[in-house]
């Protein structure tokens, strides 16, 4: 049974999915309507994981990833997020490539100081890029060795699409918050804002350093919290340049962005992360709302 | 690797409009359920149960439900059950302190040990299915459900429906629901004639038996932690609703001895009515569960029911939750310790120990446990339930009075239940 239980005056219900703790926070009297919250956006969130996990073999992305170069037709739903992750792409000047997940198999992020070979890091960028993928009219052809995935966008749509059916059902105010990426619909009774901790990067799951009110929209964090390498003193994050195969330089601890949407803000979050020391200046000239740690 | 720096916030709307696309294009097709193609996903929930229980009886009874939770608020669930049930049930009959010998209704014989109620052996198995599919539609929720079980003396099947409708902003809920249940009842040796000495039986292989129930109720919302919640229930039996196996022993109306037996006999019509109250209170963590329940019909058996849950959540992946509840009845209007030789029989007659006024508790608890992630959940209840009803009823004649005619019954049941999502 969904685990959902009063905590003050709101109601907040946990779930594990797409690789991590689930909460949905619902200012309501009424527990039912909290469960019923908490149930749709379990409901949204596995339904997501099983279509789109690279680590499930029976998504559509693992369909994608073993069709050694033919053709594959997919659904409006992929068609979508291809289709975004197309203009992420784009926008980025290739900063941003669903492409790059293979580039994970060289590197560990364990903590340690272990760092792959060059011709490793080498080969594997070889089987990266975007441009190499033929995309149109909802029929993807990639090229054999190659592989995409979700990530970095996949949770933060599943949070706007869990927070949509949320709001459609039900009027009382909630925050729909899968590992850290999260959407606010709206604040909470009386005007107040609901107030959401800033994980701590040294201390990650333990301690908040910062306390950032939220009256609504998305909030994203990009960070190497959990993953990283040290590498001559360094520490390098799991958030590889696709470029060039190896994790961005200088890049903060923490990146995290409001934005309208959780989709915005995780792209912007992540751009910004891909920028290293440039992060905050790109975040200025967006004129986003941010926090760097 | 540089963004174009001289293009100030043009990946921000740029980005915007991408998901704007993403998320509006995508987002109706949840509601379009008639839209074949992405189907969003169900759950599916799975509950393997395994319950073990003792009293006279050993029954191990494993069952498999399957939920199917579509995202619509669709939910079909279906259930498989398969009982096997061995030990020695009374038969009603009386001890004699002596050693007796005891022929059942289907007439075998064996001898007991004098002190002893006569019991009889059985072994037995039992399948069952269910299955009920529940609908929202706004406000209102509709359940339908279908039931079938089969056990070599016992068939059972029966159809039952509720509307629950949600009013006052969700605040209060209204259900109603009925239900009809049409049996049929095969004793193995054949049907014996009641009031007749066991091994007379009437011919009929088959006895129907039909049961309709009809329910409402409202729950409601009374504050942020608390709900409360009423309903009402009316139920009618009828058909053969004599338990086949059942016997009275006919004393001497001096010695207490038991002379003779015959097979019990129960009305084939029964009214049955009852109102329960329910309250659902939730502290900052805590859970506290509490029902009364009243009972009525019209064979004269009168119970309440009160009954207690706490749930303690210790942190998100353990609860545990004692359970207590005291339950009273009062006898049927039929029940006799036995028949004594030489009066005129009664109508009816039985000395079932369910008939028999008396008086039970539960003691138990339940441990959860969800491992962190991951989707399942494994949770253990154990029970003890004590029966304890009258040893000397005043009517208890010559050697009678000298014996325990309500032995305590004691129950324990272990119930282990796994839960996962495919």
């Amino acid at each position: 049974m969904t685990d959902v239980r009063q905590v003050e005056d709101y109601f907040v219900g946990r779930f594990a999915a797409m690789g991590g703790p689930c909460e949905v926070l619902i200012d309501a009297d009424s527990p039912y309507r909290a469960r019923h919250a908490v149930e749709i956006a379990e409901v949204e969130a596995r339904r997501i994981e099983r279509k789109f996990s690279r680590y499930l073999p029976e998504s559509v992305v693992s369909r994608i990833n073993a069709s050694n170069g033919r053709l594959v037709p997919v659904d409006d739903e992929t068609a979508q997020l291809l289709d975004y992750a197309a203009s992420c792409y784009e926008m980025s000047d290739g900063m941003f490539d669903i492409t790059s997940g293979v580039l994970r198999k060289a590197w560990t992020f364990d903590g340690g100081g272990r760092v792959p070979a060059a011709d490793a890091i080498r080969d594997l960028v070889a089987r990266v890029g975007w441009p190499r993928v033929t995309w149109k009219d909802r029929e993807l052809t990639l090229p054999a060795g190659m592989e995409i995935d979700f990530g970095g966008i996949g949770k933060e749509y599943a949070v706007d699409r869990a927070a949509a059916i949320i709001g459609g059902e039900i009027s009382d105010p909630c925050v729909v918050n899968f590992g850290g990426d999260l959407f606010a619909t709206g604040p909470r009774r009386g005007g107040r804002a609901w107030r959401i901790g800033l994980e701590d990067p040294d201390h990650p799951g333990r301690t908040s350093i910062d306390r950032l009110d939220v009256s609504g929209g998305g909030v994203a964090t990009s960070g190497d919290a959990r993953r990283y390498v040290l590498h001559e003193g360094k520490r390098l994050g799991h958030i590889l340049n696709p470029k060039t195969g190896w994790p961005v330089e200088d890049a903060p601890r923490s990146v995290t962005v409001f934005a309208e949407t959780c989709s915005e803000a995780g792209t912007l979050s992540t751009l910004a992360y891909l920028r290293g020391r440039g992060a905050e200046a790109f975040l200025r000239a967006e004129g986003v709302r941010f926090r760097i740690v | 690797m540089q963004l174009d720096e001289s293009r100030p916030r043009s990946v921000r709307s740029k980005l915007r409009s991408a998901a704007c696309l993403l998320l509006t294009a995508a987002a109706p097709r949840m509601v379009q359920a008639q839209d074949p193609a992405p189907s969003p996903t169900p759950t599916n929930q799975f509950d393997l149960t395994g319950l073990f229980y003792s009293e006279r009886i050993r029954v191990l009874e494993p069952t498999i439900r399957y939920t199917r939770i579509s995202p619509g608020g669709r939910t079909f669930s279906g259930q498989f059950g398969f009982d096997s049930i061995t030990g020695a049930s009374p038969r009603g009959s009386l001890s004699s302190g002596q050693v007796q010998t005891v022929t059942s209704a289907s007439g075998r014989r064996r001898s007991i040990a004098a002190s002893e109620l006569p019991t009889t052996e059985f072994s037995d198995s039992r399948f069952a299915v269910d299955a009920e599919v529940q609908q929202p539609a706004g406000p209102f929720s509709f359940t339908l459900g279908g039931h079938f079980s089969h056990e070599s003396d016992y068939e059972s099947r029966g159809v039952s429906g509720k509307l629950t409708v949600d009013l006052n902003h969700k605040l209060t809920a209204l259900t109603f629901g009925g239900g009809y249940n049409s049996d049929t009842v095969s004793p193995v040796d054949g049907t014996a004639t009641g009031l007749a000495p066991p091994g007379r039986f009437t011919g009929i292989v088959d006895n129907p038996k039909h049961v309709t129930n009809m329910l409402a109720g409202i729950s409601q919302v009374v504050s942020r932690r608390w709900l409360v919640g009423v309903t009402g229930s009316l139920s009618t039996e009828d058909g053969y609703l004599t338990d086949p196996y059942k016997i009275l022993s006919v004393i001497n109306r001096t010695t207490g001895v038991p002379i003779s037996e015959v097979s019990e006999r129960r009305p084939d019509t029964r009214s049955r009515k009852s109102v329960q109250g329910d309250s659902v209170y939730h502290f900052t963590s805590n859970v506290l569960y509490l029902s009364y329940r009243r009972y009525w019909d019209d064979w004269g058996v009168k119970s309440h029911t009160v009954d207690g849950r706490y749930r303690i959540p210790y942190d998100e992946s353990l609860f545990v939750e004692p359970h207590l509840r005291f339950y009273t009845q009062s006898a049927a209007d039929f029940y006799r310790y036995g028949l004594i030789q030489g009066e005129s029989l009664p109508s009816y007659a039985t000395s079932d120990y369910r008939m028999a006024a008396f008086r039970s508790v539960t003691l138990g608890a339940a441990i959860g446990f969800k491992p962190s992630r991951s989707t399942s959940e494994w949770t253990l209840r154990a029970e003890y339930i004590g029966q304890f009803g009258d040893k000397s009823p005043p009517g208890a004649v010559g050697v009678q009075s000298t014996l325990d005619l309500f032995p305590t019954i004691n129950i324990f049941s272990l119930a282990l239940n796994y839960r996962f999502n495919r």
